[in-house]
């Protein structure tokens, strides 16, 4: 079953070996904005949070979110190309592999970009902050953006599946990613949620990976719920946008 | 001659249309095989259920011995695939659409690379491998989509209207290289192009609103006209003589194709019953015409094949 998801992988994987320049200029852009608006042009005015200098406190979440979005975009926009404007989803499907092997490599092209991505902003937001972290607790960390990836990739690729238009597939990055991101606490603690809303915040995919990944990176511990939430939705999304495409593809 | 296609009673619904109604066919190994028809008439439908790509609503198909449904995956690795789009990957090079496909089919370096080469430099593309597609002109753009479909040297070959817009040098290139194959490989063949089903195909069946019409080799078809006359007429103001000819008893069809009217006399009717319609300043040319396969088809279904 493999062959084909690893024969569109590296397919994947050339174009964006390819334009590799143009989009790490592209994806770096935004964290960076972010990162001299609020981790320096703010952090005069704002206190350290919880002993971390603020600065620090968002690098986690930039990395994250630069990740995760890496990989939705990578998902969705290049289902939604292939399908819709270029048509070679169904030129993969007169070949000799399966439409499981097609969502796979699809899925697994979103993770590896949207990796590449989180990885590429770590590094320079590491030279730009001088952002100290314990290397041992890197892996605690890259287990959380390992499964953000694989979640918000499959979710990409089933919006890339399901929308046709490409200005609502703009419109659900708009209007339901980016709240996402924002709700989970990237530029403040969780801890400054009544109690009463705190309950429902814990509970999004997305709390779970930017408070979680954070408290990896900077303690190294691995919040045991926060994991399970990571785990299960990475496992519920992979499985929707297989069995969808698959749908999809077999009318 | 062993059945290479099989079809069996396939109808598709999408609700309540019918795209494709209770269509049976046998293909032999080796024939040029063609189905006709207008545009919405059913064709690629069909040939995206040979080709796995869709699902029946009934009946079943067979492809190379393997049905299309249970075994779409050995079906998949015996056909190549010429769509009506040319769904070529743009961000890849002509080489690098063709070397994706093979490792698609599992092919190793060895052999893909020699094959690869061949298909570049018999499909004239072998001096612009290295350009992206769509840099390249609709022609030579579909030049490289049937290339693609000949790297793992298909058993059966499946062209949904292959030379759809092609100039005619482009078109005949790839008539000729259909041709080369005729005997050694299946082709099933759609077009509504008359000049390309007479040219290529060993047999034809007529499509319209999801079922087969006619069917037989282009001679056996174009017998069925025997009892017509076929003229061409060149009038001024074609468009009311048009509808004049349309209304009178003894004209069996009439159509208006690039200026000129065809029509054709039932049995019995002459030339001069025609031509008492046209008054003489506005009669321009009058000819006689062998009856083709467009003929057939309007005679059939009393509509044009580009309708």
């Amino acid at each position: 079953m493999m062959r084909g998801a690893v024969c569109i992988w590296q397919r994947d994987m050339l174009v964006l070996k390819r334009n590799i320049s143009s989009e790490l200029a592209t994806v770096m852009a935004f964290p960076l904005t972010f990162f001299l608006t609020f981790g320096l042009g703010l952090k005069g005015y704002i206190q350290d949070i919880e002993g971390v200098p603020y600065a620090i406190f968002v690098v986690p979440g930039l990395i994250s979110m630069t990740a995760i979005l890496g990989a939705f975009d990578d998902g969705a926009w290049g289902m939604w190309f292939h399908r819709i404007v270029q048509k070679t989803i169904e030129e993969y499907r007169v070949n000799p592999i399966t439409v499981t092997d097609i969502i796979v490599g699809k899925i697994i092209s979103g993770f590896t970009s949207g990796f590449c991505k989180g990885l590429a902003v770590g590094i320079s937001l590491f030279f730009l902050t001088g952002f100290k972290f314990s290397f041992l607790f890197l892996g605690s960390y890259l287990i959380f953006i390992f499964l953000g990836c694989i979640t918000f990739s499959c979710l990409g690729s089933l919006c890339g599946t399901l929308i046709d238009k490409p200005e609502n597939l703009g419109r659900i990055e708009a209007v339901v990613v980016m709240p996402l991101i924002f709700l989970a606490g990237l530029f403040f603690p969780l801890s400054a949620y009544p109690d009463s809303a705190l309950y429902y915040i814990k509970a999004i995919p997305t709390t779970a990976l930017f408070d979680g990944a954070r408290i990896a990176l900077l303690s190294g511990k691995i919040d045991p719920l926060y994991l399970i939430e990571m785990i299960l939705s990475a496992i519920i999304s992979f499985i929707l946008a297989v069995r969808i495409f698959e749908k999809k593809m077999h009318g | 001659m062993e059945k290479e296609i099989e079809i069996n009673q396939v109808t598709k619904r999408y609700g309540t249309l019918v795209a494709v109604k209770e269509v049976s066919l046998t293909i032999p190994q080796g024939m040029v095989f063609g189905l006709l028809g207008p545009n919405g008439a059913g064709k690629t439908t069909l040939v995206n259920i040979l080709t796995t790509l869709m699902k029946s609503t009934s009946g079943s198909a067979s492809v190379g011995g393997y049905d299309v449904v249970k075994d779409g995956a050995r079906v998949r690795s015996l056909i190549g695939v010429v769509p009506q789009e040319n769904n070529l990957d743009r961000y890849l090079t002509a080489r690098e659409n063709l070397i994706f496909h093979a490792k698609m089919h599992a092919m190793r370096p060895s052999s893909y690379n020699r094959r690869v080469d061949e298909l570049l430099s018999l499909m004239g593309l072998a001096e612009r491998q290295k350009d992206f597609p769509n840099k390249f002109s609709t022609g030579m753009q579909r030049r490289l989509v049937v290339a693609r479909a000949l790297v793992h040297d298909p058993q059966i070959l499946f062209l949904d209207e292959p030379t759809t817009g092609l100039d005619p040098q482009a078109k005949r290139l790839l008539w000729d290289y259909f041709l080369s194959l005729k005997g050694k490989r299946t082709l099933f063949l759609t077009t509504h192009n008359m000049e390309e089903a007479e040219f290529l195909c060993d047999r034809i069946t007529i499509i319209d609103h999801g079922s087969p019409i006619a069917s037989g080799t282009p001679p056996q078809l174009k017998e069925m006209a025997e009892d017509s006359w076929f003229y061409e007429v060149e009038v001024a103001k074609p468009e009311e003589y048009l509808q004049v000819f349309l209304a009178l008893p003894f004209v069996a069809t009439s159509s208006l194709q690039d200026g000129q009217i065809r029509v054709a006399l039932r049995k019995g009717a002459t030339l001069g019953n025609l031509v008492e319609q046209i008054k003489p300043q506005d009669l321009k040319k009058l000819s006689s015409r062998q009856p083709s396969l467009e003929d057939i088809f309007l005679k059939l279904t009393g509509r044009g094949l580009r309708q």
